[in-house]
């Protein structure tokens, strides 16, 4: 009996385990076929390619508007205002935002309220300079030269009656009925007389001959100050409305009425771009890559998320001087990595998910064969 | 002869037990306790192995192994994926976060659990987990979404169900978890979250670089090995001193290699190896005194035997013959039946759902083999000297 479970059965248990171990070990070699990622990520669409992130801009790049003046806003523009179709029920800075504006249609008012009053003032002023040099010109007064006449008639009258009896004097000092005292008085009366009638002249003649020159020189002055003080408050009013710099969209409106924008750079109160059927993609080309890139190579993007859909993208410029990167982690500390050139890539809107400052995984072709030739930068584009 | 050989090694159960026995127990104890060294050697790699949809991983040149991972900057990803053969590339964020488990609760009583977090890429979702549980996979797309593992789970929260919407906060940021996934045991037990980069890397504190690596999928029909060396050379650095070589600036290894590396780190750094060896050794050396006892006091007793046989004109060679045989047979059934229970209890404590770490390559029982050869070479080498320099005469004295 143990004769047969020695000689047969325990050799083959063994075997039997020896199988199950090695069983055991085929199927721990036994690997699930490789996976593939749940979404294809981005693929390099050339045999040899410069990658890069690309941000979107408009053709014009951003133009960040600000105000020429600080204050609170007092209005924004609604589109119906600029001759849009109007958008009932929406803020006119909402409205605004999305449209397409022209070359200096005006968006925001800061408070112009105190210049208003000071243009009031200054207009006043003016008129009032205009006045005094009116009333210069318009010397002498017809009134006062009757007055004036009069006075020389009576001068006149005077003398001649002094002169008829001084004259009888004269010829009665002989015959001794006219004493000397009397002769001697009216002599001295007729040349009183005499004075007086030319003082009544000269009189006469300065009111003729009007105003004095330099008196409506400074008068005229005077207006000149008072139209350049009107000017410069209208300069100043309109100064206060902030306007288009050029035909494109309204991208962003940072403004609202009741916010105090000051005139400080950096701030953004209103983006506007010139969005057309393409916009430019800014690519950011390692530092390290530049060697390998050439200017004119054509290029690829996917849009972030939807990495299986490459649009072409047509070489526009490289800008000539290499900036430090700003990190696209999202976050708002932007930190300085490496440097990076930046060329600038077309590509067409039509029907796509495009928006200024989205994201892109751009790939650009720096295989052999792939250089066509390249226009000049200057008649490719802006 | 061979079967007399045979015959006289049944013929004695006892002395027969006892050597397959002894042999039996060799094997087990070298095989279990090497499967048990290299599974909780492999789980040092679980995370590498996990993340399988890439082909090459991209370091920091200094990497030796997964945990150890310094930040690269976001510049590199471009870098790589500019390489030739290389058919994408995304970010990867691994990090260690402090998860405080009772949201917006008293701050003395909260508890914290340390656990690993991953950042998948954002579009794409390489490395996402495969297996899971509870959940959906475009979850992870929802806000403050993470996927815990299941493991981590029962962690965390043990004799609990598996629930989803739990709110929990990491670096003072909501995390809810949308799904629980299937992840391998690791070997630092901690919980695996896996999430967005982009919340990934808001979840542990930042440093001023953040991609812990990049992972890499390779052009059909390139050798991944070559693309490595390919992305290695474009991102090197200038050399310090002309005529030096360049200095490496990427590290790129293919999963594998990656696992290799990370395995040769631990083997290098931890006594795993050298305390799981002692215990294998003492099995060889235990195997080696009780089979080769037991094999000589049997050859002892049938030395009457073999005198006769040799008396009738045996040559020494057959004798020789008929030792090993045994020896081997012996050799044989204890092998078959030491790594056969080494396997059962292998499978026995893995699909009980026990956390023991278990793996049993083929060189596990190449290895087992050759010590087992080995074994019964040294008890038969000791007997069979004896029958040699028997004098048959002997057998007709007594």
């Amino acid at each position: 009996m143990f004769n047969r479970f020695g000689k047969f059965v325990l050799p083959l248990f063994a075997l039997g385990m020896l199988g199950f171990a090695v069983y055991h070990v085929m199927q721990a070699y036994q690997k699930p076929p490789k996976p593939q990622p749940p979404m294809e990520p981005a693929r390099t669409p050339f045999s040899l390619a410069v990658a890069g992130a690309g941000i979107i801009e408009a053709r014009s790049q951003n133009i960040a508007l600000g105000s020429a003046l600080p204050g609170v806003v007092l209005k924004v523009w609604s589109p119906e205002e600029l001759g849009l179709p109007a958008q009932p029920g929406r803020t006119p800075w909402e409205a605004l935002i999305g449209r397409h504006v022209k070359q200096g249609d005006p968006l925001f008012r800061v408070d112009d309220r105190q210049l208003k009053s000071q243009l009031a003032f200054h207009r006043a002023n003016l008129k009032s300079a205009e006045a005094q040099l009116a009333k210069l010109d318009q010397m002498p007064r017809p009134e006062e030269l009757t007055v004036s006449k009069a006075k020389e008639e009576v001068a006149q009258a005077s003398m001649e009656l002094q002169r008829d009896v001084a004259e009888r004097d004269a010829k009665l000092i002989g015959s001794g009925s006219v004493n000397e005292e009397q002769y001697q008085q009216h002599r001295l009366s007729l040349r009183v007389a005499q004075r007086q009638l030319a003082q009544a002249k000269a009189d006469m003649a300065l009111v003729k001959a009007g105003s004095w020159e330099p008196d409506k020189a400074i008068a005229r002055a005077a207006v000149e100050l008072a139209k350049a003080q009107v000017l410069q408050d209208q300069t100043d009013i309109d100064r206060a409305v902030a306007r288009a710099p050029m035909d494109g969209m309204v991208l962003q409106v940072n403004v609202r009425p009741g916010e105090f924008v000051g005139a400080n750079p950096g701030q953004s109160l209103v983006v506007l771009g010139a969005i057309t059927d393409c916009v430019n993609v800014r690519v950011d080309i390692d530092e390290h890559d530049i060697p390998r890139y050439r200017p004119g190579a054509p290029g690829m993007a996917s849009f972030r998320g939807a990495p299986d859909q490459q649009y072409p993208l047509t070489f526009v410029r490289v800008e000539p001087y290499v900036i430090p990167k700003r990190s696209l982690t999202g976050d708002n500390t932007e930190r300085v990595d490496t440097r990076v050139l930046q060329a600038i890539y077309s590509l067409k809107t039509e029907g796509k998910p495009v928006y200024v400052g989205q994201q892109l995984d751009v790939f650009l072709d720096v295989s052999e064969g792939a250089n066509k030739p390249v226009a000049p930068p200057e008649s490719t584009g802006r | 002869m061979s079967w007399i050989a045979i015959k006289m090694l049944t013929g004695d159960r006892a002395k027969y037990l006892g050597i397959v026995a002894g042999i039996a127990f060799a094997a087990l104890l070298i095989a279990q306790q090497a499967s048990i060294a290299i599974g909780l050697l492999m789980r040092t790699t679980s995370h590498i192995q996990d993340i399988a949809d890439a082909d090459i991983w991209v370091m920091d040149p200094n990497i030796q192994f997964i945990d150890e991972l310094k930040p690269l900057t976001e510049n590199d990803l471009y870098r790589v994926r500019g390489v030739p053969g290389v058919a994408w590339a995304v970010r990867f964020y691994k990090g260690q976060g402090r998860l405080k488990l009772d949201i917006g609760g008293d701050k003395k009583k909260a508890k914290y659990q340390q656990s690993v977090v991953f950042g998948i890429d954002d579009a794409a979702l390489v490395g996402a987990p495969r297996e899971i549980v509870l959940g959906k996979l475009a979850d992870l797309r929802r806000p403050d979404a993470v996927m815990i593992d299941e493991n981590g789970y029962r962690y965390v929260w043990p004799n609990e169900p598996l629930a989803l919407g739990r709110e929990l906060e990491m670096n003072d940021r909501r995390v809810v978890i949308v799904g629980i996934c299937k992840a391998s045991e690791t070997f630092n037990t901690f919980p695996i979250f896996y999430c967005q980069y982009h919340q990934a890397i808001r979840y542990v504190p930042q440093e001023r670089k953040v991609m812990s690596a990049m992972l890499v999928g390779v052009e059909p029909g390139e050798d991944a090995e070559e693309v490595c060396r390919r992305i290695q050379e474009q991102t090197a650095l200038r050399p310090a001193k002309p005529g030096d070589p360049a200095r490496p600036g990427l590290k790129a290894m293919t999963n594998q290699q990656f696992i290799d590396s990370t395995l040769m780190y631990f083997v290098r750094r931890t006594g795993i190896v050298v305390n799981f060896g002692i215990t294998v050794s003492l099995g060889f050396f235990v195997g080696c005194a009780v089979a080769g006892q037991t094999f000589y006091s049997f050859t002892l007793e049938n030395l009457r035997q073999f005198g006769s046989l040799k008396a009738m004109g045996l040559t020494n060679r057959r004798i020789v013959g008929m030792v090993l045989t045994q020896a081997l047979l012996a050799g044989f059934i204890g092998y078959g039946l030491g790594v056969g229970g080494a396997a059962l209890f292998g499978k026995a404590m893995t699909s009980s759902g026990s956390r023991l770490a278990f793996l049993m390559p083929w060189q596990v029982l190449a290895a087992t083999a050759a010590a087992i050869f080995v074994i019964v070479l040294v008890a038969s080498l000791v007997s069979v000297i004896k029958v040699l320099v028997l004098e048959p005469a002997v057998v007709f004295r007594g």
